[in-house]
Formats: C-alpha cells, sequence, structure tokens
C-alpha cells in the first residue's frame, strides 16, 4: 500500500477502473502491503527475488507482498534506478524500497545523498569484513549497504578446442595470434565482462596497479597507458567482437568463438539452462581479472524502511545466503564465507569452486579501479582503441 | 501533380443555394476559420509542448551549459564530435542506406501488388508482407541476432541446401545486421502506405499504357511512382525518422565499434553519468532529421500544401 | 506458354525467397520458444518442452499482469491519441491553417528525438503532478510518441472526405457540427481507425517511458522481454515476444477492413 495516495490523484479510479475492465485485480496496491525492489542486474536477479527470497519474505511477513522490477545488467540497469530515484527527489516518500545496485552507481548514489545509512541497524551487519562493504571503486559506501553477492570475470573455454588454454594475458596474446578470431570480447559499450577483460589488461601492461585500485587519483597517470592501448588495438584486429555479456556467452553457445570472457555466475546459470554446452569450462587469466559485489541498499526516503531492513536481514542471512545465493543461483556469497560454509552441503560448495578455486580468487581475483582511473580507462580505450 | 489535391476553398457556390445562406466578406470569413482551426489543434499542441519541448527544454540547456567553465558553450558539441565523428557519418550512412532499400522494396510489394496479373501470387504477397510490422523492435533485434549469426538459422538453411559450404558461412552482425533488420521491419510499414497510394490511383492511364504495349516495370517507374512520390517520401520521412531513434537494434546487432549515435547517447549516461554530452549527441542526431524534415516542407511549399 | 511458365516459376521462386525472409527469423523466434536446451554444433534445438513457458506464466512472475497492463495501456493511448487527433486532423485536412507544413512537423519532432534523454525530464515533471505510476501517466507518454501516425493520418482521412457532401449537409439547414458529426466524421472513421494500428503498436513497443513513469507501480510486457532479450535469454525472450503478438495481430485484425486504400494514400501530404 501506498503511504502518500493524496499524491496520486486519479489512481485509485484508474486502477479500479482498469481491474473491472480487465476483470482481474492487477495485484499492485491492494490491501496488502507492498515492499517495491528494483534490481539493476541481470535477469538472475530479478529470478532470484521473484522465485526464492521474495516467497520467503512474504512467507516470514504475512500481508506483505514483494513486487521486483529489473533494469538491465551493467551501468546501464544501476543508473536507471538511480535516475529514478534523483527524479523523484522532492517527494517525500519514494516508490523504491529496497535496491540492489553495482559498485559504482551505489558508489555515485552515496555521494548524491540518494540512499539511507541502515547496516548497523541490522542484525547481519556485521557478518561482512571484506573492505567492499566499506569502499566501493575509491567511494566510501560503509554502512549503506549490504553486499547481495560477489562475482568474477573469467575466461569460459572448450576444453576439446582449446587444449593448451592460457593461463595469463601473456599467454592469451600468444594464443590469439596462433588462433585468429577464435577468441571474442564484448568491447566497452555493452556490458561488464569486456570491461573487466580491458581493465585486467591494463592491470597488467599499464603499471601502477595498485595506485589504479586504491588511490590516490592522478589524471596524469592516463598517459602512461599509451603503450598498453596501442597493443590492446593490435590485438583487438585479431579477435571477435561480441554483442555483449550473453552474446560472448551466445557465440561460445553457437561455436563461433571457442574462448572469451564471461561471468561465473551467469555462466553456470546458462549451463545449467542448457544454453551453454556441459563440457565448457572457466579460467581466471593471471595476472588478475576484476570481480565485484552486487549491493544491497535503501533509498534515503524509502516509504517502507522497516520492511526493507528485514527483507536485506533475511537476504544475507547465513541460510538464505548458502541456499538461495551459492547453491540455486551459484555466486560466491556476499557475506563472510565462513559463515555460509557451515549451512552448506560440501558437495554444493565443491562445485561452485571447482574451476575457479578459492586460491585462484584470492590470487587473481581483483576489485575493478577507483572510479575517475575506470573512467580515464574507458575513455581513453574510446579514444585510442576504437578511435 | 498531387491526385487529390485539397479543393480551392471557394467553389462556385451551386445554384439556388446563394439565396439561403448569409453571405458574409470573405476576408472574415477566413479569419474565423483560422481561429477555429487553432482551436481544434490546440489540444494536440499543447501535449506536445507539455510532455515534449518542456522536457527538450531540459535537454537544451544541458548541452548547452558548460559545466565546468560556467555559462553556455559549444564544448559539449565539440567533445561529442571529437569522441563520435565516426558514429556520426556511421548513423547516417546506415540509416540513408536502409531508407534507400525500404523505398526500392516498398515501391516494387506495391506495384507488384498494383500490377500482378497472377492472382495467387498478388494474394500471397498481400498476406505475407505485413508481418514484421507486428514485431516490436526489441523483438526484431533479438530475432535478427540469433539469425544472421555466423552459425545462425540463415547460414545453417543455407548450408543445409548445399547453397553454401559451411566454411564460407559469415557472420552478418554487423553494419549489414543493423541494415537488414531495420529493413525488415521497417518496408511494410512504408508498403502498406505506397501500396495504398498506388491502389486509389485511376487505373484507366496505367490500363492504357499496357495496351500500347509499354511493360510493366516502365509503367510502375514512369507512370504510378511519380504519382504516389509523395506518399512514398512520408513514408520514408517516417521510416528515417524512427530509425534515427532506435536504441535495441544497435545495441543488440552490432558489436563493434563504429555504432549508432543512440547507442553512445545511452553509453555517455550510463557509464560516466554525462547528461551534458548525450544532450548534445542528442540535438546532432536532431539535426541529422533536421536535413529531411526541410526536404519536407520544401516538397510541401512546392506541392502548395503550404496554405497562404 | 514456356515464356508464361518461366515467368509463373520466377514469381513463385521470389516469393518463396520473399517469405524465407519474412518467416526464417518468425520462425527461429518459435524454435526457441519451445526450445529446453539448444547448444552448438546442433542445428535443432536438443530438448523440446514447455518448461520455459510455465517459468514466464508462474504464479510469483507477473507476466499475466504485465500483458494484462500491456493490452489496457495501449487501448487508452488509442482513444487519448484520437482524441487528440481528430480535432487536430480536422484542422490540418481541412481548415485554413496558416503554416500547415509546420505544424505538421511539429508533430514529427516527438519521434525525432533519442528519447533516451527525454524520458527522464518526463519523469521528473511527472513526480510532481503525481502522476508517476499511474495509468495515466504511462498512457500520455506512450500518447505523445504515437502522435505523429496519429495526426498525420487523421489529417489524410479528413482531407479524403468529400467536402461537397458536407456543405450539402448544410445547405440543408444542419449546423457545422452536425454537419461534423453526421457526414464528415462517418466518412472519415475509417482512416482514423487504421491510425489506430500504428498508434497500439507503438504504445506495445515503447520501454524506456514506461519504466520512468510506470515502474515499480505499473510494469509492461516489454519491460519483461527487454532484460530477457538483452540478456539473452531467447527462450523467455521468444515466448515474451510470442504472447506480444497475439494482441498486435489481434487488433490488426480488427482494425484491417478500415485500411482504405485513397486515406493512406494521403497520408502527412
Amino acid at each position: 500500500m501506498k503511504s502518500h495516495p493524496s499524491n496520486r490523484p486519479g489512481r485509485t479510479t484508474a486502477l479500479a477502473a482498469a481491474a473491472l475492465a480487465a476483470g482481474l485485480a492487477a495485484g499492485s496496491a491492494t490491501a496488502e502491503n507492498t515492499l517495491n525492489v528494483a534490481s539493476g542486474g541481470s535477469q538472475n536477479m530479478v529470478d532470484y527475488v521473484t522465485d526464492y527470497l521474495g516467497p520467503l519474505f512474504e512467507e516470514q511477513n504475512p500481508g506483505w507482498k514483494v513486487r521486483v522490477v529489473g533494469t538491465g545488467p551493467g551501468d546501464a540497469g544501476s543508473q536507471k534506478i538511480k535516475e529514478k530515484l534523483e527524479a523523484q527527489v522532492d517527494n517525500d516518500a519514494w516508490d523504491t524500497d529496497v535496491i540492489a545496485t553495482n559498485q559504482k552507481k551505489t558508489g555515485e548514489m552515496v555521494e548524491a545523498g540518494l540512499l539511507s545509512r541502515y547496516r548497523s541497524e541490522i542484525s547481519t551487519g556485521d557478518l561482512v569484513t571484506r573492505d567492499t562493504a566499506e569502499m566501493a571503486l575509491g567511494t566510501n559506501v560503509g554502512g549503506y549497504v549490504m553486499p547481495m553477492f560477489h562475482s568474477q570475470t573469467a575466461l569460459a573455454y572448450f576444453p576439446e578446442l582449446v587444449s593448451d588454454p592460457p593461463g595469463s594475458y601473456d599467454e592469451l596474446r600468444a594464443w590469439v595470434d596462433a588462433h585468429p578470431k577464435a577468441f571474442g570480447y564484448n568491447g566497452i559499450k555493452n556490458g561488464m565482462s569486456g570491461v573487466a577483460f580491458v581493465v585486467g589488461w591494463i592491470y597488467t601492461y599499464g603499471g601502477n596497479t595498485d595506485q589504479v585500485i586504491n588511490g590516490p587519483y592522478d589524471p596524469a597517470l592516463k598517459d602512461t597507458w599509451d603503450g598498453a592501448l596501442a597493443d590492446l588495438k593490435a590485438f583487438n584486429e585479431h579477435i571477435t567482437f561480441t554483442p555483449g555479456n550473453a552474446g560472448t556467452l551466445d557465440m561460445l553457445n553457437r561455436g563461433e568463438i571457442v574462448m572469451g570472457p564471461v561471468w561465473v555466475d551467469m555462466f553456470y546459470t546458462w549451463q545449467a539452462d542448457g544454453r551453454v554446452p556441459p563440457n565448457m569450462k572457466l579460467l581466471v587469466l593471471g595476472p588478475g581479472m576484476p570481480g565485484q559485489p552486487y549491493y544491497y541498499a535503501i533509498p534515503a526516503k524509502a516509504a517502507n524502511r522497516d520492511a526493507a531492513k528485514k527483507f536485506i536481514e533475511l537476504a544475507t542471512s547465513p541460510a538464505v545466503q548458502a541456499e538461495g545465493i551459492v547453491n540455486r543461483f551459484n555466486w560466491y556469497p556476499g557475506i563472510d564465507a565462513q559463515h555460509v560454509q557451515d549451512s552448506l552441503d560440501p558437495a554444493v560448495w565443491e562445485k561452485i569452486f571447482s574451476d575457479v578455486t578459492p586460491a585462484d580468487l584470492a590470487e587473481k581475483g581483483r576489485p575493478f579501479p577507483l572510479g575517475p582511473f575506470f573512467a580515464d580507462i574507458k575513455e581513453a580505450y574510446e579514444q585510442k582503441v576504437t578511435n | 501533380m498531387r491526385p487529390f489535391s485539397r479543393r480551392p476553398r471557394h467553389h462556385p457556390v451551386p445554384a439556388g443555394t446563394a439565396a439561403t445562406k448569409t453571405i458574409r466578406p470573405a476576408a472574415s470569413r477566413d479569419t474565423h476559420a483560422h481561429l477555429r482551426s487553432l482551436l481544434l489543434i490546440a489540444p494536440a499542441l499543447v501535449t506536445v509542448g507539455l510532455l515534449f519541448l518542456y522536457p527538450l527544454g531540459y535537454s537544451l540547456v544541458w548541452a548547452f551549459r558548460d559545466e565546468t567553465a560556467g555559462g553556455w558553450s559549444f564544448a559539449n558539441f565539440i567533445k561529442a564530435y571529437d569522441f563520435y565523428s565516426l558514429d556520426m557519418l556511421f548513423t547516417v550512412v546506415i540509416v540513408t542506406l536502409a531508407t534507400l532499400f525500404i523505398g526500392v522494396l516498398s515501391i516494387a510489394i506495391g506495384g507488384y501488388l498494383t500490377l500482378g496479373e497472377n492472382r495467387v501470387a498478388v494474394a500471397a504477397l498481400r498476406w505475407l508482407y505485413r508481418w514484421p510490422l507486428f514485431i516490436p523492435f526489441v523483438v526484431a533485434g533479438q530475432l535478427m541476432r540469433t539469425f544472421l549469426a555466423k552459425n545462425g538459422m540463415m547460414n545453417n538453411m543455407l548450408v543445409g541446401s548445399g547453397v553454401l559450404d559451411p566454411l564460407s558461412t559469415t557472420s552478418f552482425l554487423d553494419w549489414r545486421g543493423i541494415v537488414i533488420t531495420f529493413v525488415w521491419k521497417q518496408t511494410p510499414f512504408a508498403a502498406l502506405l505506397v501500396a495504398g497510394a498506388m491502389a486509389s490511383l485511376d487505373r484507366s492511364t496505367m490500363e492504357a499504357a499496357r495496351n500500347l504495349g509499354a511493360g510493366r516495370v516502365r509503367v510502375l517507374l514512369e507512370i504510378v511512382v511519380p504519382q504516389v512520390a509523395t506518399t512514398l517520401m512520408v513514408a520514408l520521412i517516417l521510416s528515417y525518422v524512427v530509425m534515427m531513434s532506435v536504441l535495441s537494434v544497435p545495441l543488440m546487432i552490432n558489436a563493434q565499434t563504429p555504432t549508432m549515435l543512440t547507442v553512445d547517447m545511452a553509453w555517455r549516461i550510463n557509464s560516466y553519468g554525462d547528461y551534458p554530452v548525450a544532450n548534445a549527441l542528442g540535438f546532432i542526431s536532431y539535426a541529422m532529421t533536421a536535413v529531411i524534415a526541410w526536404i519536407y516542407l520544401r516538397q510541401g511549399i512546392r506541392e502548395g500544401g503550404k496554405p497562404a | 506458354m514456356i515464356a508464361r511458365t518461366s515467368a509463373s516459376t520466377l514469381t513463385a521462386v521470389v516469393l518463396g525467397l520473399l517469405a524465407f525472409a519474412i518467416f526464417g527469423p518468425i520462425a527461429n523466434m518459435l524454435l526457441w520458444a519451445v526450445a529446453e536446451a539448444w547448444y552448438f554444433p546442433h542445428k535443432l534445438p536438443v530438448e523440446w518442452g514447455f518448461s520455459f513457458w510455465e517459468r514466464v506464466f508462474r504464479p510469483q512472475g507477473n507476466a499475466m499482469e504485465s500483458l494484462v497492463n500491456s493490452v489496457l495501456i495501449a487501448l487508452a493511448t488509442v482513444v487519448a491519441s484520437l482524441a487528440i487527433a481528430i480535432p487536430a486532423g480536422l484542422a490540418l485536412g481541412r481548415g485554413n491553417l496558416p503554416w500547415r507544413s509546420f505544424f505538421l512537423l511539429l508533430f514529427l519532432l516527438p519521434q525525432a528525438f533519442p528519447s533516451v534523454a527525454v524520458h527522464m525530464n518526463i519523469a521528473h515533471i511527472f513526480y510532481k503532478l503525481g502522476l508517476n505510476g499511474t495509468y495515466a501517466g504511462v498512457m500520455l507518454v506512450h500518447t505523445i510518441q504515437g502522435l505523429v501516425f496519429a495526426v498525420w493520418i487523421a489529417t489524410a482521412a479528413f482531407a479524403a472526405v468529400d467536402r461537397e457532401l458536407e456543405e450539402a449537409a448544410r445547405n440543408m439547414g444542419a449546423t457545422a457540427f452536425q454537419a461534423f458529426r453526421t457526414v464528415t466524421l462517418p466518412l472519415a472513421l475509417p482512416g482514423i481507425l487504421a491510425s489506430a494500428i500504428f498508434v497500439f503498436l507503438i504504445s506495445l513497443d515503447e520501454f524506456t517511458g514506461t519504466f520512468f513513469v510506470g515502474v515499480p507501480d505499473i510494469t509492461t510486457m516489454p519491460l519483461l522481454l527487454f532484460t530477457a532479450s538483452m540478456e539473452g535469454n531467447y527462450q523467455i525472450a521468444s515466448i515474451t515476444a510470442l504472447i506480444l503478438l497475439v494482441p498486435s495481430v489481434a487488433f490488426m485484425l480488427v482494425i484491417e477492413k478500415f485500411l482504405r486504400a485513397d486515406v493512406l494514400a494521403k497520408v502527412g501530404t
């Protein structure tokens, strides 16, 4: 139920008429309370709330209904949520109660004052100690966020067709020279797996990796990437471009490329759906490829703040993280792993870490760069690689 | 040239009726009619004003505001040009090419529907050509992505039927894919209008020409097309404008750079939160449509479509 | 005789190719809608079935609600567009409006500006007016997108009505409004209804405006489709697309008999 019906003249009548005309109650704004969740991620993140978390919350909180809207993956999806909040900044009660967004946009929303600080108010708040719960690409987000899950980019390949898979960026370059057009990635405009590949390239060949990740920001640093970018331009001559995160998986699926960077969780989900051959495998390129968490956050003027807190508390509880996040949806847990491992079947734990081991993740899993460096990398790619 | 040009406003009044009407001076009647017409069009103008021009005003401010220096400037346009000049060219070429194909195909379809002699074939074509009209752009993009790919359904079928050998297949998911998708989706729309215009022509000239031994192609090009030129132009303008502003098709089909301006706009906003450059790109895209609008206006004047 | 046969063979071949070009992609969609698993190097799905249909229509999902919303909003958009376009079309099609081409062009503008940038501004305004999250708000956003088709076609329809009939009615003592209601409007109506199909389709296709103005209270079918499609979830996208086709084709069948050649001939002129 909206707590501010007076703001919306005509809404009730419009709804009533619509419901009458359709002969069905459309389900919105009925006697129940509705918790509005906006998810700025892939379809699996929407399905996760629709099929698993939402029903669980409704069961534990009678009288509540969870409604989730997906806005698509990458910056675009999270940006839409940010714009949606910005557009109603003058209203007293906002129409979105819980958001799930990526690091970069969550950081921007914290800076813009669009979010509310809640982590200390929920009981699961201290189950996460990773630094991604405090810092998002250089923005202090401590107290505003709880990680929903972590994910990692990795290289997917056909073991039958790639007998000696490259273990590092150097080896990949040699492999691509020998097998032109068999490797594919999605550039930087079509999803984060391609961006991650480019960022990993800069980490490898651009130098000053620590500074690029942790700061301080230095606008002059981008000029030192010219060599790396020129190499990348040459490298791009011998590869195939794919249309998006899903596009890479899709071209792998059709055998048009035999190797490409993908998100680990998407890969497993596609494999479970029969859209990626069961024999494909994953590896993380050395010296490292980026990964990222998705965050749960509560908008500053959420209409149902208390229910939103309960929802996130449930979502970040060890049992839900084990069953929902790891077992059913193949993500790495958002809260610290030791809390989750206890409530999980060891076989499941093995499965999710079979191709990419915890040691790989510790050694080669990197965060994305500091916000302004991140923008510099993308603009430099636009100017020096694609132009 | 126009088959149904609007009738002159001052008819000779049929005999016997003049007496029953109050005769007013022509000038005042014109002013009165102007006022009434403006009143009738007012709701539509208000809608465009409130729901489009007013929000567009914000875009205008974004595009011309220089945030670093303060004040107004062309800085955002210069940056947009620096980064995306190639994409601007690409967009024009793609959309123009698609428009040309749509024009040729819709003339061919309309022409066959009008002049075709095989009744079965005409009926089949009439039933056939409209289907893509109902497919939303999002769906069209997604259909073509799996259809045109290297190992997609089209190549599979061509290989299966022996037209192609498996090694010579190529992917069409680049600029060609965008053009193909646009043509596939928009041709039925243009053909619907063009065929409608052709069907309403006076058939006697066509038949006379046929009887004199003119081939059907010649009749189509020399008699039919000139008479439906205005409708054709309008159909193509609408298609051009729609294609300029579609985001989903280039986003889904063309993974490579260069890409279309709508993709760049979305990218500037989503990736950098850069509304100034995004809106500057929007106005550049607008300028490209303005050229088309100018052609339309000129045509309108030449045809006498603009009342005094 | 031989020439005749070869000509019909040629016609058949061309029609066949056209059918392939038109139905190939659509057939591809139908296959994906019933494919359980389909991966390289298989040319056809490896497993067939309807489990993804169950997923789309599962009670927790909001496919049915979105479909009902889509159709209701599209119908409302058609009504709103016609309400605006009929007087405007009358003025443009027959009135003595100065700068006629300029006005016609004005209605083209909303289609011409890439909507990515404008919709957020509209949302900002609508939040202030309390229109966000209402059917009326979504309908208005869709109306503006379809307005060029509604107005241009209504203009053509009124221009096609024979003026003498109207004057005859006036001469027999009818008021201007009576003449309009009993003569002009019925004659122009088929053309005006033809514009409805384009408005209906645009409304069914619209995505970004619905997101900014409708969500989270109102979701429509394209919102579901867009995410699934961008994600490469072909089964879900194909099924959703197929469902969207049903109202489009049904509406077309109703409207089809109104698509008259002489009206289409005058669109935009």
